[in-house]
């Protein structure tokens, strides 16, 4: 028998790659965002809106794929001054749930990412190594999400159910 | 069947009901659960289990643990597997297995031969036998007589997982010291992993009969055995070895037993914040002639087969040391019976305390083994003129610390004179030793040393540990007074038992000039291989030290080398075997390709892309030769999705570009775009592609589909590195925008019959442009770029609306005949247009001289990536390799890519190389490009193709054969 997890091909969701001084980008987003995470490799959310903090002076805004249209039309991506960056990138990552008694087993397989809550605690995420390739991973309820390259989705969804089985 | 006639009728911990069948070299045997091969062979008194990897010469089992020197097998049916020592392997129902090194069997061997050629064959012989007229016509026939076990024939159906782990403190061992190690550190609320190769915690306590406080020693094991297993922050593993130690405390850990049953083993890459090794100790070999004869077995291993397995290893023994060790062993072994004729030890005086364990007992001080009897086993020992009969040789040569680990670490080894072996010195790493690893060579010191070292390293972590109460363990007190080599001991005095390398090879090796221990190993073998000096090392350092008159602190110790136990390339591969082995990428249309009965092709970067999409009845080259035709003539249509595409946006955007772009791209006008080269800080071509300007600060670059990574890697280091003041950002987006270009004369009107609102007429949306608007009511960008020399549209949608745009694209063009392509015709297209392509023109050798396009290089700019060094190189006016198109004299000969061009076809140093050939749908020939020395200047002349099959000569002509004024991709 192999782990008693479940993983999950998630539907696209509306993503949105933000670069420049959070103040800058404050001023044009507006109440579009939820607030800045407080430390880096950690998110904020509010109103189904996620925000994830990927790198220095970069986020990446995560909301229902129903939102995309009306997100677009708040953040103006083509209209972003040239001190910040604002670019759609919803379909571009393929999200997978693990869940599940063993997701934690089948995590340490996935990823070098150490996961302990003391180290990777609940509003924790990060872009990390998966199997060799990139990925973005983060604390959800019953288990984990990862983020990877919508091309390298099949071979990557391939790759977690041979861990699982 | 066999019965078991060395069992004990009672005792050890096996399950004595649980019968276990096995066969070994053919033959049917009995064992219990709890048994490993080499105890239930003992059992079943096999002596001969094994004939050494040289000489063949018969060996029995000699360890009883992974220092195993003698008796590797191989194992069968669904276990498959090599070179396992036999003391290592879990005794299990149905187990399969035989011998290495031996054919038929270990018992009848006809590589025993070699024993009559033993001196033909000493060390180092192949160097100076095989050396003409190449060694490599002996190698495969040496290399099978002297072998080791091979790789399993049938891939194992089983699974194997590579899993990660980190912990505050990893603890090599779960003997005396590392168990009480885990029980300080765990105490104190770290995150623990404790891992030991044995089926069961102990170490040496599982072979010993030892007391801890009030209760036997196993007792207290037990106990703490529990204790930890009742901690959530440690993690226990036993029947897993610490194989590897690598930078920055990763360690590999080789676990053979997972508890998840879907796997047969399991690798772990352990991040560690402080490691202890507490891997105990091994003992040494005596080195006399004959000990390496079948009943020769280490004293520890006789005792632990008594202990642990209940097995008496013979019937009369001689035991024969230079230490107190084997005394208590002594002591067990007359316990359960065996008949211990004598102790001879090498020293002049035995303590008393080693005395008083084996009242009785006949002890020969002074005194060295100076003859074994017995040709396919031990019959008699001869002391001293002295004939003693007996069956089993009890030897104990003095105990190393497993120091494996630890100098894997890259930690200083040193020599300890109390000890006679070398121990753990100033650490690397953030590494301690404890217990015997360290010298703590009695229980109540490993005790004591395990938890001192627990304290230390939860100190190092930042946490507050108690020392605990120790308990009281009494132990006899260890000394040893070195035996190197027993007097007389030559050619048949085992040093590396499992390399056959003996005294003689270790002075031959002296002799030619081979001084350095280093030297040493490796003219010998000595310590190499799957033992990697496990038994053997210190004796070989020894006896160089006696014969060089040093001191073996002053020879060193060699290098211990990974793995400390073989271990199966199926656990460190893991879950990536078979179809997933290595990532592959696949567009939206991959589906749409494979159902349409594509031959899909890995083209760089992991993706994979149809090759060509054959019809019924056609061959190869029909289909690619069809696919060109369609886009020469037609309209074809194919996926560009895996184009590299990146946004760079900023203030300083244009000036970033003109600085890593050859030519300039600040002066773009929004809507259009350039195509541009980009050179490493060598002046080599990095990459090409074209820049578009969406706005004034925000352009897209396009790299090409293989260069796409390192293209955006390029970008971010220098931003970060060398422009960090330069207000750039970049966004890949290579995956949020997916292509199907449509190309061929008739692509406008497909382009217009699927519906836009972008007006297409060339005035309107020339060549280098791009749009954004709509098509078959999608959201689209659309380019106007071409890599097949034809009319071309570069449609880019999200991908999620790609296949509805493909569908659209296909049914517009059904009347125009439209058909897709694949890489193969557009590399026909390609080449017929002079195009350069990464990989084939483009290897990491040429600059944009060497390939005509001189005309990228800007004048204008004072500056950009590369240019200093283009400049450089060719101002030193050496002949460089350049780009021409070639056309073989006939017309119908292909010529391999990569063939070389030699001057006049002669065996001579090349002048150039074919980067491609194809045939040429608009020339109904082969035709190719090649970069050839001074190609350019000479065009028009002739060139060889140099093939072991013969010499193809070629006409030289400019490297484009299809429209050269570019009329038709801008029409």
């Amino acid at each position: 028998m192999g782990y008693d997890a479940t993983i999950t091909q998630l539907p696209l969701r509306a993503l949105f790659d933000l670069q420049g001084e959070p103040s800058a980008i404050g001023d044009w987003c507006g109440d579009a965002l939820p607030a800045f995470p407080e430390r880096p490799n950690s998110v904020s959310e509010r109103d189904g809106r996620t925000l994830i903090w990927t790198g220095p002076d970069h986020w990446l805004l995560s909301a229902p794929l129903g939102a995309e249209a009306g997100l677009s039309e708040e953040l103006r991506p083509d209209d972003a001054p040239a001190d910040i960056g604002v670019t759609a990138l919803s379909d571009t990552v393929t999200f997978f749930a693990v869940t599940g008694p063993d997701a934690g087993a089948v995590m340490a397989v996935a990823t070098p990412l150490d996961l302990h809550p003391d180290t990777f605690p609940a509003d924790a995420a990060s872009w990390t190594e998966s199997f060799g390739t990139k990925a973005l991973i983060r604390r959800i309820g019953e288990g984990y999400e990862i983020a990877v390259d919508r091309s390298y989705s099949d071979w990557f969804g391939a790759m977690l159910d041979r861990v699982v089985a | 069947m066999a019965a078991e006639p060395g069992r004990l009728p009672e005792g050890g911990r096996i399950d004595r009901s649980r019968p276990l069948q096995f066969r070994f070299d053919g033959r049917a045997y009995t064992g219990f659960e709890g048994d490993t091969l080499a105890s239930a062979l003992l059992a079943n008194r096999v002596r001969i289990t094994a004939r050494s990897f040289k000489y063949h010469r018969p060996r029995g089992v000699m360890g009883a643990g992974p220092e195993e020197p003698a008796t590797l097998v191989e194992l069968e049916g669904d276990l498959a597997s090599g070179n396992r020592p036999a003391t290592t392997v879990r005794l299990t129902d149905g187990l399969v297995a035989r011998s290495v090194n031996a054919w038929p069997s270990a018992s009848f061997d006809l590589g025993a031969v070699n024993q009559a050629l033993a001196r033909f064959i000493p060390a180092g012989f192949y160097y100076k036998t095989f050396k003409w007229p190449d060694w490599h016509l002996y190698e495969p026939s040496i290399r099978k007589a002297a072998g080791l076990a091979g790789a399993p024939r049938e891939s194992s159906n089983d699974g194997y997982e590579a899993r990660h782990a980190h912990t505050d403190l990893l603890i090599a061992g779960a003997g005396p010291a590392g168990l009480m190690a885990a029980l300080v550190a765990g105490r104190a609320g770290a995150r623990v992993m404790i891992v030991d190769e044995g089926a069961e915690a102990g170490g040496s306590l599982l072979n010993r009969r030892l007391s801890i406080g009030d209760q036997p020693a196993m007792g207290w094991v037990a106990a703490a055995v529990a204790e930890l297993s009742a901690m959530d922050n440690v993690i226990h593993l036993q029947n897993a070895t610490v194989w590897a130690y690598r930078e920055h405390n990763l360690l590999m850990v080789h676990e053979r037993s997972p508890e998840n049953s879907s796997l047969s083993g399991r690798s772990w890459r352990v991040r560690a914040g402080q490691v202890i090794t507490a891997t105990g100790a091994i003992e040494r070999m005596m080195v006399f002639e004959g000990n390496d004869r079948p009943g020769v077995m280490l004293a520890s291993a006789v005792q632990a087969y008594v202990n642990r397995w209940a097995v008496r290893s013979g019937q009369r023994a001689a035991v024969f040391t230079n230490n107190d060790s084997v005394y208590a062993a002594a002591a067990d072994m007359a316990r359960a019976g065996i008949d211990v004729a004598a102790i001879i030890d090498s020293r002049d005086s035995v303590p008393d305390h080693a005395r008083a364990l084996v009242p009785g007992m006949e002890i020969l001080a002074g005194h060295t083994v100076g003859k074994v009897h017995g040709r396919r086993g031990l019959r008699a020992v001869t002391v001293a003129g002295r004939r003693i009969d007996c069956d089993l040789l009890a030897v104990s040569g003095g105990w190393n610390p497993a120091v494996h680990l630890y100098s894997q670490s890259r930690s200083r080894i040193v020599w300890d004179e109390r000890l006679a072996s070398f121990v753990p010195g100033d650490a690397a790493q953030a590494v301690l030793a404890a217990g015997a690893a360290n010298g703590a060579m009695t229980l109540g010191a490993a005790l004591a040393e395990g938890a001192a070292r627990a304290l230390a390293a939860v100190a190092a972590l930042g946490r507050a540990a108690a020392m605990p109460a120790l308990p009281e363990a009494v132990d006899t007190p260890y000394t040893v007074a070195p035996l190197w080599t027993a007097p007389g001991a030559a050619a048949k005095s085992f040093l590396d038992v499992q390399n056959d390398v003996t005294v003689a090879d270790i002075e031959l090796a002296l002799r030619e000039g081979y001084s350095n221990i280093e030297h040493v190993k490796r003219y010998t073998t000595g310590g190499m291989g799957i033992d990697q000096g496990k038994t053997g090392n210190v004796n070989i350092i020894g006896a160089v030290a006696e014969r060089q008159g040093k001191t073996p602190g002053e020879v060193g110790v060699t290098t211990f080398r990974p793995p400390y136990t073989p271990v199966d390339f199926g656990a460190i591969a893991g879950r990536r075997a078979g179809p997933v082995v290595l990532p592959y990428r696949h567009t939206p249309l991959t589906g749409w390709h494979k159902d349409h009965g594509a031959v899909m092709y890995e083209a760089g970067a992991r993706w994979r892309r149809p090759g060509y999409y054959p019809r019924p009845g056609e061959s190869f080259q029909d289909s690619v030769n069809r696919e060109a035709r369609t886009v020469r003539e037609g309209v074809g249509i194919y996926d560009g999705s895996p184009l590299g595409k990146y946004e760079v946006k900023g203030r300083d955007a244009g000036r970033f570009l003109d600085w890593i772009y050859t030519n300039v791209m600040s002066s773009l006008t929004a809507g259009n775009g350039r195509y541009g080269l980009m050179l490493t800080d060598d002046g080599m071509i990095l990459d090409d592609g074209v820049s578009f300007r969406l706005a004034e600060d925000r352009f897209l670059v396009s790299t090409s589909t293989g260069n796409a990574d390192a293209v955006w890697q390029h970008m971010e280091k220098l931003l970060r590195i060398e422009r960090p003041d330069w207000q750039v950002r970049i966004t890949n987006v290579t995956s949020q925008w997916a292509n199907a270009t449509i190309c061929g004369p008739k692509a406008r009107e497909v382009l217009a019959a699927m519906g836009t609102d972008i007006d297409l007429a060339q005035g309107a949306f020339p060549f280098m442009a791009f749009r954004d608007g709509t098509v078959a009511d999608l959201p689209t960008r659309v380019v106007r770029v071409s890599f097949t020399g034809e009319l071309s549209f570069e449609v880019n949608v999200r991908p999620r609306d790609l296949p509805t745009l493909w569908e659209a694209a296909m049914e517009a063009g059904r009347s125009h005949g439209i058909a897709p392509i694949g890489s193969e015709a557009n590399h026909v297209l390609r080449v017929e247009k002079g195009f350069l392509s990464l990989g084939h023109e483009v290897d990491g050798t040429v600059d944009p001289h060497d390939l005509g396009m001189g005309w990228v290089m800007s004048k204008k700019k004072p500056d950009f990536l590369g240019k200093r060094s283009v400049a450089l190189r060719r101002s030193a006016g050496r002949p460089r390799r350049e780009l021409v198109g070639i056309r073989p004299l006939d017309p119908d000969r292909q010529i391999p890519e990569g063939a070389p061009l030699t001057p006049g076809g002669r065996k001579e140093a090349t002048e150039g190389f074919v980067t491609a050939c194809v045939w040429s749908v608009v020339e109904s020939r082969w035709v190719g490009l090649a970069l050839l020395t001074d190609g350019r200047a000479r065009i028009g002349g002739r060139a060889y193709v140099r093939l072991p099959d013969g010499i193809i000569e070629v006409a030289l002509c400019p490297p484009v054969f299809h429209d050269p004024e570019g009329e038709r991709l801008r029409s």
